[in-house]
């Protein structure tokens, strides 16, 4: 008895669903815009642009930071734009696409922005390829690393102004290779982005002739005790590392692999993101003499770099870190291609970024190349000790 | 071989740690028969106690300092924890609750000291390492060994040797008859559940120069002295002990021997052990033995 | 000398659901169907009215809703609480958006496969499970659905850390892409009214009843002939393939999977669902899931991120105040004096 009722209570809505489904698919022709595919951007008064960025969680340091360093650049420009007014609507990307993906869909359907900057987590900026795609809106990606975003799953509308994880790791390996006195020991977290800067480094690191001594990749965001790992590096007889961690990570395996008492008998090379922003802070006197590879240092020593650390510590209270210049450089992309398309959006607006020529940044010129990667010089630092605090120091040049 | 020694003297100063936190976690189980899914919180807090008190490596005394603080904090977290859960009965609902409850609490922490990666040095003068099996080992990791047997010893002769353990044991085993013997049960729970607080934010504290402080620390230390209490045995102090060192020299030792499936280990630990034995290694359900 | 793990008696034995129970279920019936009708009605014709991200969000909501009530079936249902159902829900997700990317974008095909794929991976696993009860049945699944995500993580073949995107837009019986947000909610909309139904069916007939009495007083059910071991192993794989299936549609909306969407964070907020919206009452968490994919989604971002703290305080809201979820507040006025707390 009660299972018949149950199978009617479940076929009763059938009809109705059916007839509303006809109805509606009837009325789709004039329909609600949730019915057809959204498309284009909007052109005339202010410029809308999405700020999508952690402000929450483990990532929201770097989030801080990229807000600073867009905001900078607006401020420096009175607030605009491609000769118009901006107006800047944030959204919380979150730890990954599960918060990500639904805040850039608000960002693009929702607030109808005409670009989005951000993106800090490569899941993320992976996953909303197709979407800023399909929604022809361009994406400007201002950290995420992963190799594909602009490899395998290039788009015309997803253009990126901070680095790829096989380039970073790439620029070291020529340089380790002459400077390490035997076999190097590669150690990363095990994600896509410790694999792909290890695969780059390796491969620019043996073709300069380098020997690797032993390769690990230890637990992402599992790992808090790195002695095994460490002790491992010790008997393989290895003369140098070469480490890729970032945030919480990173300050665990320096801070151990000091107070394990390889920092003196084994130099430690890295990306830049081992030593880089509140990570070095929270380091301190362990980092001392880490040397990593990254396209910008907050004492690069050109006078373009003086200027704007000079601004931003003004304004902002503390140095800037490389996530303040990705998101500074994706302003000043954007107010060139705005400039050219006169604030519209769309397919112009995402090939106009394709003809923006080079941008005049702190960390050195640089271009897009045919990836809508950055082409940039790569330099290699050394953390020092300056006035009692540790800065990233730049020794030279990484060709 | 030098390797493993020193791995495994690695696992035990990480069992020493996860015994302190785990310890209260079993107890609260075993006398009240709630699972308090905000003790990661309650570790949490007494990390950034440590990060407010001692952060930037000063003295000794700032770092015995902190630990109390923490301690206190831990005590008061956990007396207030005891109170809402005794007003609830079902046990999905009072789990939930201090789910939620850990859930502010991380947020708050979140809220205070910012998302950033914080840091907290050894006290300055065990900040050195030494030379053991022919590696420089950290003194304070050997610290924290020697404060884990310490830890052990006490609870031992408190559980088994004094008239309060007496009443402890009394109380998880026959709660009605005790009440009945005219010792106020409620004072007892809620003194345990703030003691076992107090000592996971003590234990908050001593893990800081060694996991730091930072949002979603809670969890992953919540979901360690999860596994380390479920293998040992709800409830039983020796089941934490030994959970405890267990867990720990499988991470450590695990990790030297199989680095593939480091990811996979506690879990299929875990695993393993409830397979064979479903109420842990040393189960003490209706008795706190030390 | 107490198990562990075995509830003693009628008070310890309500450790978990306690949502409309059976024997008042059969009579509200009737007045249920028409507001089941409004209900259906409405979300139908939310296309219609609402925008594409407010749809976008509420074919979320839908394809989350179908891993609740794969939970609430375990734990309400059946008193198994659970924090591994997310694991099934990811193998349905990646399996649809491996499908989608290598063999077909049929809709359909996909969430059959979600749901096949789903069904086998608690049958594999749940063995393990089932072999317990109470906090070590919780820690076992937590331990299943922590090494699924640990998998999928390292994992290259299904995108490791990176997931699996570019996903092709889904297709129905041959048809053209379905790119417009509104289409592909009807679609979810369909399937999880399908598979709601399914759930509700199972749970009011008699292999419902049998579930219900696992979980009230097991030792009875034993005494009188039952199997209980049986009964919630093919609970866990029904489950489990009701998980694979709102997989499946999660992949159909988004297009992309990553490793973040299983694990424990996702399985601590379907439970929590379950107790916001009345474990057992199966429509109840269907809202609770509604309430907390908004909060931890669209609330979190205006107030910088803190969502959780409001997830929490809900929470302990709801545990003081709605002891039976939501759910619970439409039994209010039949006073049914069970004592149960």
């Amino acid at each position: 008895m009660g299972v018949l009722s149950a199978i009617a209570r479940t076929l009763r809505p059938a009809p109705a669903v059916a007839a509303l489904t006809a109805g509606a698919l009837a009325l789709s022709a004039c329909g609600g815009s949730s019915l057809d595919q959204s498309g284009g951007g909007e052109s005339g008064g202010p410029v809308k642009i999405g700020l999508l960025i952690p402000l929450s969680g483990v990532y929201a340091p770097l989030g801080q930071d990229m807000r600073d360093g867009f905001t900078l650049y607006l401020d420096q420009h009175g607030g605009k734009l491609g000769g118009r007014e901006a107006e800047v609507v944030s959204a919380d990307e979150g730890e990954g696409p599960q918060t990500g993906v639904p805040a850039a869909q608000k960002l693009v359907s929702q607030d109808r922005t005409t670009a989005v900057v951000g993106v800090v987590n490569s899941a993320t900026a992976l996953g909303l390829r197709d979407f800023f795609t399909e929604s022809k809106q361009p994406l400007l990606v201002a950290n995420a690393g992963a190799d594909a975003i602009t490899a395998g799953r290039k788009s015309d509308y997803v253009w990126r102004t901070s680095f790829a994880n096989g380039k970073v790791g790439a620029a070291l390996g020529p340089a380790v290779a002459k400077e390490a006195e035997g076999g190097v020991y590669l150690i990363a977290a095990d994600y896509a982005a410790g694999r792909e800067m290890v695969a780059g480094f390796r491969k620019a690191f043996e073709a300069a002739g380098g020997k690797v001594a032993g390769e690990k990749y230890t637990p992402f965001g599992k790992t808090q005790d790195y002695q095994p790992y460490l002790s491992a590096i010790r008997s393989s007889g290895a003369k140098a590392v070469y480490a890729f961690y970032a945030g919480a990570e990173a300050v665990s395996f320096v801070k151990q692999y000091k107070q394990f008492g390889l920092s003196d008998e084994i130099d430690l090379y890295g990306t830049g993101f081992l030593t880089e922003g509140d990570v070095l802070k929270a380091q301190g006197q362990a980092a001392v003499g880490t040397k990593t590879s990254l396209h910008y240092s907050a004492e690069l020593d050109t006078p373009r770099n003086k200027e704007f650390v000079a601004a931003y510590q003004k304004a902002f209270n503390e140095p800037p870190t490389v996530y303040s210049v990705q998101a500074y450089d994706a302003a000043a992309a954007l107010d060139k291609a705005l400039a050219k398309t006169k604030g519209a959006g769309g397919q112009k607006l995402a090939e106009a970024l394709g003809e923006v020529g080079p941008i005049d940044s702190p960390r050195g010129s640089w271009t897009f190349d045919a990836a809508h990667d950055a082409q940039q010089k790569y330099y290699l630092r050394e953390v020092r000790s300056s006035g009692g605090t540790m800065v990233n120091a730049v020794v030279s040049e990484l060709s | 071989m030098d390797t493993y020694l020193v791995s495994v003297l690695n696992g035990l100063s990480m069992g020493s740690l996860l015994f302190a936190i785990a310890l209260g976690l079993s107890l609260v189980f075993g006398m009240m028969d709630v699972l308090n899914l905000a003790h990661g919180a309650v570790y949490l807090a007494g990390a950034y106690v440590a990060v407010a008190l001692a952060g930037d490596g000063t003295g000794l005394m700032a770092f015995v300092l902190a630990v109390l603080a923490a301690a206190v904090v831990g005590a008061l977290l956990g007396g207030a924890l005891a109170g809402l859960t005794r007003t609830t009965r079902r046990h999905l609902d009072q789990a939930l609750l201090t789910l939620g409850v850990a859930l502010v609490v991380a947020e708050l922490l979140s809220l205070a000291f910012g998302d950033d990666v914080r840091s907290i040095a050894a006290p300055a003068p065990v900040d050195d390492g030494v030379k053991i099996f022919g590696a420089t080992y950290p003194v304070y990791r050997l610290l924290v060994i020697g404060f884990g047997i310490v830890l052990a010893v006490a609870v031992y002769l408190l559980i088994e040797r004094s008239a309060l353990g007496s009443v402890i044991r009394a109380t998880v085993s026959d709660r009605a008859m005790v009440s009945a013997l005219g010792i106020n049960t409620g004072r007892v729970l809620v003194g345990v559940f703030a003691a076992g607080a107090a000592l996971a934010a003590a234990g908050g504290v001593l893990a800081g120069p060694i996991l730091g402080a930072q949002p979603g620390l809670d969890e992953k230390v919540l979901l360690l002295a999860l596994v380390v209490v479920v293998i040992g045995g709800l409830g039983s102090v020796r089941g934490a002990l030994l959970g405890a060192v267990l867990i720990g020299q499988v991470q450590a030792v695990g990790t030297t021997l199989l680095p593939e499936f480091a990811s996979f280990l506690i879990f299929a630990a875990m695993a393993v052990v409830l397979l064979l034995r479903p109420a842990g290694l040393l189960p003490a359900r209706s008795a706190v033995h030390a | 000398m107490k198990a562990v793990d075995a509830p003693a008696g009628p008070d310890t034995a309500r450790m978990t659901a306690n949502g409309p129970d059976e024997p008042a279920g059969i009579r509200p019936h009737r007045a249920r169907i028409p507001v089941a009708l409004a209900v259906l009605a409405v979300l139908a014709a939310a296309p219609l009215v609402l925008g594409p991200f407010p749809i976008t969000t509420m074919a979320r909501i839908l394809a989350f809703a179908v891993l609740v009530l794969s939970v609430d079936l375990l734990t309400g249902v059946t008193g198994l609480p659970t924090l591994g159902q997310a694991a099934y829900f990811g193998v349905g997700a990646y399996t649809a958006v491996l499908v989608g990317l290598h063999i077909t974008s049929d809709a359909l095909v996909q969430v059959i496969a979600g749901l096949a794929m789903g069904l086998a991976a608690a049958g594999l696993t749940g063995w393990v499970a089932v072999r317990a009860r109470g906090i070590v049945f919780l820690m076992l699944t937590l331990a299943i659905g922590e090494s699924v995500h640990q998998l999928a993580d390292t994992w290259s073949a299904v995108g490791g850390s990176n997931g699996l995107s570019g996903m092709p837009p889904i297709t129905l019986f041959g048809g053209s892409p379905l790119l417009a947000p509104g289409l592909v909610y009807w679609w979810v909309l369909v399937v999880a009214v399908a598979v709601f139904a399914g759930v509700a069916l199972v749970a009011r007939s008699p292999y419902g009843r049998t579930l219900r009495g696992v979980r009230d007083n097991e030792s009875r059910m034993r005494a009188l002939g039952y199997r209980p071991a049986l009964a919630r192993y093919s609970v866990f794989c029904l489950a489990g393939a009701v998980a694979g299936a709102g997989g499946a549609l999660w992949a159909a909306q988004a297009r992309f999977v990553s490793p973040g969407d299983m694990g424990f964070d996702v399985a601590a907020l379907a439970l929590l669902s379950v107790v916001i919206g009345g474990a057992g009452s199966l429509w109840g968490p269907c809202l609770g899931a509604a309430l907390v994919l908004l909060v931890r989604d669209n609330l979190s971002g205006y107030i910088g991120g803190h969502g959780p703290l409001v997830l929490g305080l809900m929470f302990v809201i709801v545990v003081f105040v709605l002891p039976r979820g939501v759910a619970g507040l439409t039994g209010l006025q039949r006073a049914r004096g069970k004592g149960a707390r």
